[in-house]
């Protein structure tokens, strides 16, 4: 690695270098990638000058292809070439199979982590996903000329917590630095830039209606000065311009069934080449009011038929209606009527469909917003933001205050869910609440998360379930166990639970319901290198030495900025750390030992610095609010 | 730290909502993630938990029912918990009342005015409790924020029957969106 260098103490810090950094958004049907460039932030195109990259990944005898090349691939070669993998992340098989009866896969594994059974082996949909994320950073990086210093990668606002960390999770499988899970419709409405337009007195209250290929937002957003301040949000994970096809294909099916002899279940080749025509019929009426599909069937007959936009109005509208009732409900969530609405912005591919836009212009009596292609607006707005999260633009004004799309809580006697944190509520947020004993010398108890809105269990989604064990046995109500929910800036749920008089605690990450285990990602992880043990070690020494790298400029940075409120001695003690640090950083080329070393010198800094790192953010928020007081008074 | 002084707001029930947005918005402009994602673990940790600290105290301070709970603990008044006794017996059979109002909704002759009517009942009876909260948070003794305590029982109450007339109005108009 490069020399780090120490700056001389009070003196500003490290040059101001250029992070590179880009926005990606992971799409059911497609992905883009977009970065900031010279101050203006676009998407990124590969050699033949695309930029939108179909998210389908075929797994080859010894190859995996990516994208257009994998699509060739989708009908001939159904059961190895994965589509749409975003509908399947993060979800059980039994929910795979209620919501998409029809699809080609073979499934394997278990209940929670099923994987597809493809001539390569078992495939997780996670690793399908990590295909794509490999392949546009690949992309950017040719692009831009260097290794990003990380990604902000868009997820559906609805996306629940299982779904979230399995796309955290396809990120580290391919080896890039989340900076930020940016919730789709906040990335459109920054792309927008719609918190710069003067109104006045008027505070701007924005929808945002997202319909992509597999899944639907509303969010509503309010806009002042720079902060995007989501007020709530709904959709559905499971609704999309997929689903569209869908109809149409059973609509297909149902009208050639006796003519062409197409009674289920049909071939996945036969499926696939369904859904294909469905999909350009459905693209072609956005244009035209009527079109012709055509089949060819493996007995070599064809069959030609003709749809309607009438008729694919008809068959839609029950879809398009759901989402204004989602749109009516997020509504209610943030107390906005639509009278205060002063923009709607359009987002997805599917949001071309003319019943889609005029259904919604109905229903918000307001003109819509298109300007910015609705299937890039997403990758530009995650550029913008990766651009800021990665430290280019230390004066940005921008804010992102999102929510939780779905409440949290905990199993509670008689299978009924406590909530504990509702949705709609700002993240990163922290929430406590006790719970008590049932029977007398209870020792022990079984704590089920669950995410959802209604009210029994069974109804809601599991995330977790986690054991308090060794409390001392009291009568039925006298232990008090604190059950703590923390919701990072991701949207990411972790939980821990602690019995109050005797300290017992218990601890989760909340992940292993469903996706995959940190156990199951290291293996792949270490599967996917050809030298696996020294390349794991390699790259875990890479990540110590980049957080060593952070650690020295921000508390160089906060030396230079705020060092006088410390005493010299512990100022010295500080330096002294941190060059210890930067030669252990440096000097560690082996990687067995040299990461604990790393770890141990940051750990020395982190100590020195706890106090300081406290009394620097207090001051900051004391200063904050220091104009406002002179104004007060 | 005390959730008025953190907002720079003055320690009073009657507080400048727009006042209130603007100091929350300047505080994470300043400890919110976003702003340290390139920083040190240990920062990073540290922001996640002023930004959490600081959305919490906006939650309680917006929403009035919330920030007078918090100025009563903040007084030390210990709150009744929800399932303790309620003294007041002309009040509950005034809720029994209330209830059959709801139920009766879907039987009126005019289903229109008869949920107007019903949001009307209810909005005046909370706004009289509400008024009396006011008066009640304006001094700080035991004797008034005890029944502060009280009258903020009954105006959740009243915030249960709001959303069961919200349900019972989205089935009765379901058909449209």
């Amino acid at each position: 690695m490069a020399l780090l260098q120490i700056a001389e103490p009070g003196q500003s810090t490290v040059p101001h270098e250029h992070r590179l950094a880009a926005g990606i958004d992971l799409g059911t049907t497609n992905s883009l990638i977009a970065s900031v460039k010279s101050g203006l932030a676009e998407t990124l195109v590969d050699d033949n000058n695309r930029d939108i990259l179909p998210s389908v990944v075929s797994y080859q005898t010894d190859t995996v292809l990516v994208g257009n090349e994998a699509q060739a691939y989708s009908v001939n070669d159904a059961e190895n070439t994965i589509v749409s993998a975003k509908r399947l992340i993060g979800r059980s098989l039994n929910d795979i199979e209620q919501k998409y009866p029809n699809l080609p896969y073979q499934f394997v594994g278990n209940e929670n982590h099923p994987d597809i059974q493809t001539r390569q082996g078992a495939i997780n949909p996670v690793q399908v996903s990590s295909e794509i994320l490999k392949n546009l950073t690949k992309r950017a990086e040719h692009a831009l000329g260097g290794e990003l210093t990380g990604v902000v990668i868009t997820v559906p606002a609805y996306f629940d917590d299982a779904q979230r960390q399995s796309t955290k999770n396809a990120a580290k499988l391919a080896g890039v630095d989340v900076l930020r899970l940016l919730n789709e419709p906040t990335a459109a409405a920054v792309a927008y830039g719609l918190d710069n337009i003067d109104r006045g007195r008027n505070e701007g209250v924005i929808a945002v209606y997202d319909l992509g290929g597999g899944t639907f937002d509303i969010s509503i957003l309010r806009l002042n000065k720079g902060v995007f301040e989501v007020l709530a949000t709904g959709g559905d994970s499971a609704l999309g311009g997929d689903d569209f096809d869908l109809l149409v294909v059973d609509h297909l099916v149902k009208s050639l069934g006796e003519q062409a002899g197409l009674t289920r279940p049909l071939s996945a080749s036969l499926e696939r080449q369904l859904l294909q025509q469905a999909c350009f019929a459905k693209e072609q009426l956005t244009r035209q009011d009527s079109v012709e599909v055509k089949l060819s069937l493996p007995s070599n007959n064809s069959f030609t038929t003709t749809i309607t936009k009438e008729h694919f109005d008809i068959l839609i509208k029950p879809l398009v209606s759901k989402t204004l009732r989602a749109c009516r409900r997020a509504l209610k969530d943030a107390q906005i009527n639509t009278s205060e609405i002063i923009e709607v912005v359009m987002v997805g591919g599917s949001t071309r469909v003319p019943l889609v836009r005029s259904e919604v212009e109905s229903y918000f009596k307001r003109k819509l917003l298109t300007s910015i292609d609705p299937e890039k607006v997403v990758a530009i707005g995650a550029a913008i933001q990766a651009d800021i999260l990665a430290g280019n633009k230390p004066d940005s004004d921008i804010l992102l205050l999102d929510v939780i799309p779905l409440s949290l809580g905990i199993e509670t006697m008689g299978g009924l869910v406590e909530k504990i944190i509702p949705r709609n509520t700002t993240i990163p947020v922290a929430k406590a609440q006790e719970f008590t004993t049932f029977k007398d010398g209870q020792t022990a108890m079984a704590i089920q998360v669950l995410q959802g809105e209604r009210e029994l269990v069974d109804d809601c989604r599991s995330l977790a379930r986690f054991e308090l064990r060794g409390i001392p046995p009291m009568t039925a109500g006298a232990a008090h166990i604190r059950v703590t929910f923390k919701v990072d800036a991701d949207g990411l749920l972790e939980v821990t639970a602690m019995e109050k008089s005797s300290k017992v605690a218990a601890h989760i990450e909340v992940k292993p319901a469903f996706g995959l285990e940190e156990s199951q990602i290291t293996q792949m992880l270490t599967d996917s290198m050809s030298n696996a043990e020294q390349d794991m070690e390699a790259r875990m020494l890479k990540e110590q030495q980049v957080e060593a790298k952070r650690v020295l400029e921000s508390v160089q940075a906060a030396l230079a900025a705020d060092g006088h409120l410390l005493t010299e001695q512990i100022r010295n003690d500080i330096g002294n750390a941190l060059i210890n640090l930067v030669a252990i950083a440096q000097n560690s080329n082996d990687s067995s030992t040299g990461v604990k070393d790393i770890e141990t010198a940051i750990e020395q800094v982190d100590k020195l610095t706890a106090y300081f790192a406290e009394l620097r953010m207090d001051s900051s928020i004391r200063q904050a609010l220091a104009g406002h007081n002179v104004d007060d008074i | 730290m005390n959730y008025f002084d953190l907002f720079a707001l003055p320690h009073s029930f009657v507080i400048d909502l727009s006042q209130l947005s603007n100091a929350f918005q300047a505080l994470q402009k300043t400890v919110h993630p976003d702003k340290f994602a390139h920083a040190s673990s240990q920062e990073q940790l540290l922001a996640v938990q002023k930004s959490a600290t600081i959305n919490d105290a906006y939650q309680t301070l917006k929403k009035p029912l919330k920030r007078a709970e918090y100025m009563l603990i903040q007084r030390g008044t210990d709150m009744p918990s929800e399932q303790a006794s309620f003294q007041d017996n002309f009040f509950l059979m005034h809720q029994m009342e209330l209830h059959e109002m709801l139920e009766e909704l879907s039987s009126a002759d005019d289903i229109d005015s008869a949920v107007n009517q019903a949001h009307e009942t209810l909005d005046t009876e909370y706004q009289a409790l509400f008024c009396q909260l006011e008066q009640l948070l304006q001094t700080d003794c035991r004797e008034t924020d005890l029944s502060a305590c009280e009258v903020i029982r009954k105006l959740k109450f009243y915030q249960k029957l709001q959303l069961e007339l919200e349900r019972i109005e989205e089935q009765l108009f379901d058909d449209e969106c």
